[in-house]
């Protein structure tokens, strides 16, 4: 996990290149134009040769002649292109100096320069260099996005792994919280001792929803979130979420309501991940609302999409951030109004999961004041 | 409704056992069982014919998915409801194929894990004052 390029070194020492000419005499002088830069050069005599010595060779940079007996270079450097594709070393074409349409066939078989018969030893390793040095810079960018890429999924690999061993314990230790605050059923607390509890709780809560973030983002940054769509009643989504989403409403005074709910019986859906995108909308509503509010979550049908809005009356989007909202680990200058705790993952990973149904979502201000978030699903054809 | 049935609680973490534990105290006056792997579970449902068996899926020794195949083939009528921590579906589908009844996610806050407690128990021994099934017969 050490993505460190070398620094560019202009010498060409230990690079190879492979010349490939059925003239004796131009194989002699490309080669002692090239030696004295301590290239290790390999001479084949036609396209059949070129072709064989490429993969035991693999060089960095072909010189291949045009007109050769049997196959011509430029069908040679064809062959090599099916053969490598972009991984293929540059192709050099040695032509003669006025064929201006060789130089056009030769580029469009894949070489990416020509040089010109005869050979100026200065040009032939300018040239050489400029491509030699390319080549060299594709190989540490291919190297760099490997090593970056492996690095990425290592990092995904490890967040799944400690979210995943963190939630356990996380859950326990705010399930056995709430068991000891809850009205005396496992013994009497003093005031001061339920103050201690519910501070063990509202921060194994918030824990747990920070843990259960990185889990989705994990899962969805390493490409595994797969919808698993399955006929199901959105209204009784909708009714599960709202009901449950009541009980910590209320510890803010705040209340959901459920109306105009208008919504074909059955939905092809993925139900879990869809009740997720809903309880993460009616969990910001109540976040950032000042307490006693009122959320109202609304859902309606036309031909092509169903639409579940949520409706606050919280502050609304500051104008100019709107674009932050549904973008990873990005929060707004708005903070919630209790005290509680935001990731900045919760509204990105609804995206994606909307977007994984070919859906949409999005938010606008209302004019009286609050702000609507919004999303829909596209109908069955 | 209340619940004083038989029930076999496996789970290799003592502290999923404890919260659990305590969630099913709330529907009744159950008699549980405790069990820390896939082995411990065999035996014990062999011992004490419990009414509804929870079962954690990874686990040391013998893993939930073995002892639920080892447990239906003891008893095919045998309830058995997974416990999971991630709504792995391949792992749900798997168990629900080998005769598993549901599953109850464990980091499920207390109140909806009672609700779906609840609604499974319900389910399993009819909604009126259920214990074991046998009971239920009775008017």
């Amino acid at each position: 996990m050490n993505p460190t390029v070398e620094p560019q070194k202009p010498d060409l020492q230990g690079r190879k290149v492979l010349i490939v000419d059925d003239d004796r005499l131009n194989l002699r002088i490309l080669t002692r134009i090239l030696k004295p830069e301590g290239l290790i050069i390999e001479q084949g005599y036609s396209g059949e040769d070129a072709l064989a010595q490429y993969a035991t060779f693999m060089p960095d940079l072909v010189l291949l002649d045009v007109v050769m007996p049997g196959i011509s270079g430029f069908e040679t450097c064809r062959t090599l292109k099916a053969r490598y594709g972009d991984d293929l070393a540059p192709v050099i074409f040695i032509t003669a100096k006025s064929d201006a349409e060789d130089v056009v066939e030769g580029l469009a078989a894949g070489g990416v320069d020509y040089l010109p018969k005869p050979f100026r030893g200065r040009e032939a390793m300018a040239r050489l260099r400029v491509h030699l040095q390319n080549r060299r810079l594709n190989e540490d960018q291919k190297k760099l996005v490997s090593q970056l890429s492996s690095a990425n999924s290592a990092k995904n690999k490890l967040l799944g792994m400690v979210a995943h061993d963190l939630r356990n314990p996380l859950a326990t230790v705010r399930g056995l919280a709430e068991f000891l605050k809850d009205d005396g059923k496992e013994g009497k607390l003093t005031a001061d001792q339920i103050d201690l509890v519910d501070n063990i709780y509202s921060v194994s809560q918030s824990m747990l929803e920070m843990v259960n973030e990185l889990l989705d983002l994990s899962v969805i940054e390493s490409g595994e979130l797969k919808i698993h769509p399955k006929p199901v009643s959105l209204s009784e989504v909708l009714e599960r979420s709202v009901t449950l989403n009541n009980i910590n409403a209320a510890k803010k005074g705040s209340h959901i309501e459920l109306k105009n709910v208008d919504l074909p019986a059955q939905l092809n859906i993925d139900g879990p991940k869809i009740k997720q995108v809903v309880d993460n909308l009616i969990t910001n509503a109540i976040k950032f609302s000042p307490p006693n509010s009122s959320v109202t979550v609304e859902a309606s049908q036309t031909a092509k999409e169903c639409t579940v809005a949520v409706l606050d009356h919280g502050p609304g989007i500051p104008e100019g951030e709107m674009h932050k909202l549904f973008k990873d680990f990005s929060q707004t200058s708005v903070a919630p109004t209790a005290g509680e705790k935001s990731t900045g993952l919760g509204l990105a990973i609804c995206r994606k999961i909307v977007e994984a149904h070919g859906g949409t979502i999005r938010a606008d201000n209302r004019a009286g004041g609050g702000c609507t978030f919004m999303f829909s699903i596209p109908q069955p054809v | 409704m209340k619940f004083n049935g038989k029930v076999l609680l496996t789970d290799d973490e003592a502290h999923i056992r404890k919260f659990i534990g305590l969630v099913l105290k709330r529907l009744g006056s159950p008699v549980i069982i405790e069990a820390a792997n896939g082995q411990e579970a065999v035996a014990l449902y062999t011992k004490h014919s419990p009414d509804l068996v929870l079962m954690d899926v990874n686990m040391p020794v013998m893993d939930g998915v073995q002892a639920l195949t080892q447990i239906k083939k003891d008893d095919p009528d045998a309830l058995v409801i997974m416990l999971t921590s991630l709504t792995n579906r391949q792992v749900v589908e798997q168990c629900a194929n080998l005769g598993a009844l549901d599953y109850l996610r464990k980091d499920l806050p207390r109140d909806e894990m009672i609700t779906q407690l609840t609604q499974i128990i319900d389910e399993c021994f009819g909604p009126e004052d259920s214990a074991p099934a046998e009971a239920v017969t009775t008017p």
